[in-house]
C-alpha cells in the first residue's frame, strides 16, 4: 500500500521528501514549527549597516562591489536598485558563462550593466572541462552530503560554488571590498558574511572535497587561489551582502518594473530560472537521485515568510519532464 | 549554565537535516559528515548569538572552534565566561 504523504499547513514541504517531518499535532514542517520571523528592529539595524557599508566604500581599489550578474530577474533587478540607491558605487558585474546561458540572459546583462553604467565581465572557464564536470556532477550520488542537498541540485551546488571561489578570488586580487549576490531569503539567512582568511581555507577545503567526491581531477581552475588565503598574506576583508535579506520587494512589481526597463524574458519552460538553460535538468537529476525537489527547501521559505502565496510555490515545484530542453542538456552532457 | 551541546543538537535536528537516529560524537568533523554546510554554519552562529546573548568574532570561526559539538560548546562557553 503506497504510504500517505502529508504536505505542511504553512508551506510546501511534504513527508515524501526524505528528512522532512510534517508534526501530526500541528501540521507543520520543523522549519514551520521553530520559524521566529526577523523583528523590524533586527531589518532596520540590516539596513543602517548596508547603508552606512555601500554609502561611502573605502576607496581601496578600482570597483566597490562584485556583482554576480547571471542576467535573470533576481539579478538583473538588484543591479539596478544597488545602483539606484548608491549611485556613486563603482561596479563590476561578472557574468559566470557555464556554457549554459541563454542567449537573453546575454543580453539582459549587458543591457542592465549599460543602464546601471557598471563594468561588464565575462567569467568563463574551458567549456570542455565544464562540462565533464556537470556530468560527474550529474552522475555522483552524496558529493554534496546533508543540507546541501536540499538548498541545491548537485550541479547547482557545483555551479554556485565555483562562482562563489572565483568572484571572492577576483575581489581579493581587486582589492575590492564588497561583494553582492541576488540571493533570495529562501537560499541564505545571513544578511551579511564577513570573510576572513580562516573560514576561505575551511570553505575552499569542503568544495575541493566535493569535487574529489564527484571525481574531478582538474580541481585547481574551480578553487580559489590558495596563496591568496594563507596566513599572512596581505590581502584585505571581503565582506558579501545579500540585499534581498535587507530590502522590502514585491517579484511581481519589481518583474514589470525590470520589462519596463528592457529585461527580456527568456520564455524558458523551467519555472525557476530564467537565465540558465541546464536548470531543468539540473531539477529533474536531482530529484531522481534523492526524492528531493532542489527548490522546495528555498520556495518554502519564502513562503513562510511570506514573501510568495503557496500556490506560486506549489506551481514552481511542477516538474515538466516533456521539456525539451531535459534532453538537450543530457546530450550535451554525454548522458 | 545552561548546556550548548544540548541546545546546539537540537538546533542540528530542527533546523539543519539531522537525523533523529544519527550518532554524532562531540568531536565528529560538522561539515565533512554532512551535517553543516557553511549557510547552516552561520545559522546555527546567529542562532547562539541569540540564545546565549553573545558576540562571536569573526575571527573565531575556525575549524578548531566551529567544526564539532566539542568545540561549539567550548566556544560558547569561553565567550559567555568572558
Amino acid at each position: 500500500m503506497a504510504k500517505t504523504t502529508h504536505q505542511c499547513k504553512k508551506c510546501v514541504l511534504d513527508s515524501a521528501t526524505p528528512g522532512i517531518s510534517i508534526s501530526t499535532d500541528t501540521g507543520l514542517c520543523q522549519f514551520c514549527e521553530h520559524y521566529t520571523p526577523v523583528t523590524s528592529e533586527k531589518k532596520e539595524e540590516y539596513r543602517a549597516r548596508m547603508d552606512a557599508l555601500l554609502s561611502s566604500p573605502p576607496p581601496q581599489g578600482k570597483y566597490d562591489v562584485i556583482f554576480a550578474l547571471s542576467g535573470g530577474i533576481d539579478s538583473s533587478y538588484t543591479l539596478y536598485r544597488l545602483k539606484k540607491e548608491y549611485p556613486r558605487l563603482r561596479i563590476l558585474a561578472v557574468q559566470f558563462d557555464n556554457g549554459f546561458i541563454s542567449d537573453t540572459a546575454l543580453e539582459n546583462a549587458r543591457k542592465f550593466c549599460d543602464l546601471t553604467k557598471s563594468t561588464y565581465m565575462r567569467l568563463a572557464l574551458d567549456q570542455n572541462t565544464l562540462r565533464s564536470t556537470f556530468s560527474k556532477a550529474a552522475r555522483s550520488t552524496g558529493a554534496y552530503p546533508g543540507t546541501a542537498k536540499y538548498r541545491a541540485s548537485d550541479i547547482c551546488n557545483t555551479c554556485i560554488s565555483i562562482i562563489k571561489q572565483k568572484i571572492i578570488e577576483l575581489a581579493i586580487t581587486t582589492k575590492t571590498p564588497f561583494i553582492v549576490f541576488a540571493f533570495s531569503p529562501g537560499q541564505t539567512d545571513a544578511p551579511f558574511v564577513t570573510l576572513t582568511k580562516p573560514f576561505l581555507i575551511w570553505m575552499r577545503k569542503l568544495f575541493e572535497g566535493n569535487l574529489k567526491a564527484m571525481g574531478v581531477t582538474e580541481r585547481n581552475a574551480y578553487l580559489i587561489n590558495a596563496d591568496l588565503i594563507q596566513p599572512g598574506s596581505p590581502g584585505h576583508e571581503v565582506t558579501i551582502i545579500h540585499p534581498f535579506l535587507i530590502w522590502d520587494y514585491d517579484k511581481p512589481e519589481f518583474k514589470k518594473e525590470c520589462l519596463r526597463l528592457g529585461w527580456i524574458d527568456p520564455d524558458l519552460k523551467d519555472h525557476n530560472s530564467s537565465n540558465c538553460l541546464l536548470n531543468a535538468f539540473a531539477i529533474k537529476n536531482h530529484l531522481d537521485k534523492y526524492h528531493i525537489h532542489s527548490y522546495a527547501y528555498d520556495l518554502a521559505a519564502l513562503v513562510r515568510q511570506g514573501k510568495m502565496k503557496r500556490e506560486d510555490a506549489q506551481e514552481k515545484l511542477k516538474v515538466d519532464a516533456t521539456d525539451a530542453s531535459i534532453n538537450e542538456v543530457k546530450q550535451k552532457l554525454n548522458l | 549554565m545552561q548546556e550548548p551541546r544540548k541546545d546546539i543538537l537540537d538546533f542540528l535536528k530542527t533546523q539543519g537535516f539531522l537525523n533523529e537516529k544519527t550518532v554524532l560524537q562531540d568531536n565528529d568533523s560538522l561539515s565533512e559528515t554532512g551535517v553543516i554546510d557553511s549557510i547552516t554554519l552561520l545559522q546555527l552562529i546567529d542562532f547562539l548569538e541569540g540564545k546565549y546573548n553573545i558576540q562571536i568574532p569573526v575571527e573565531l570561526i575556525t575549524p578548531e572552534n566551529f567544526d564539532t559539538i566539542a568545540g561549539i560548546s567550548q566556544s560558547v562557553m569561553k565567550l559567555r565566561n568572558g
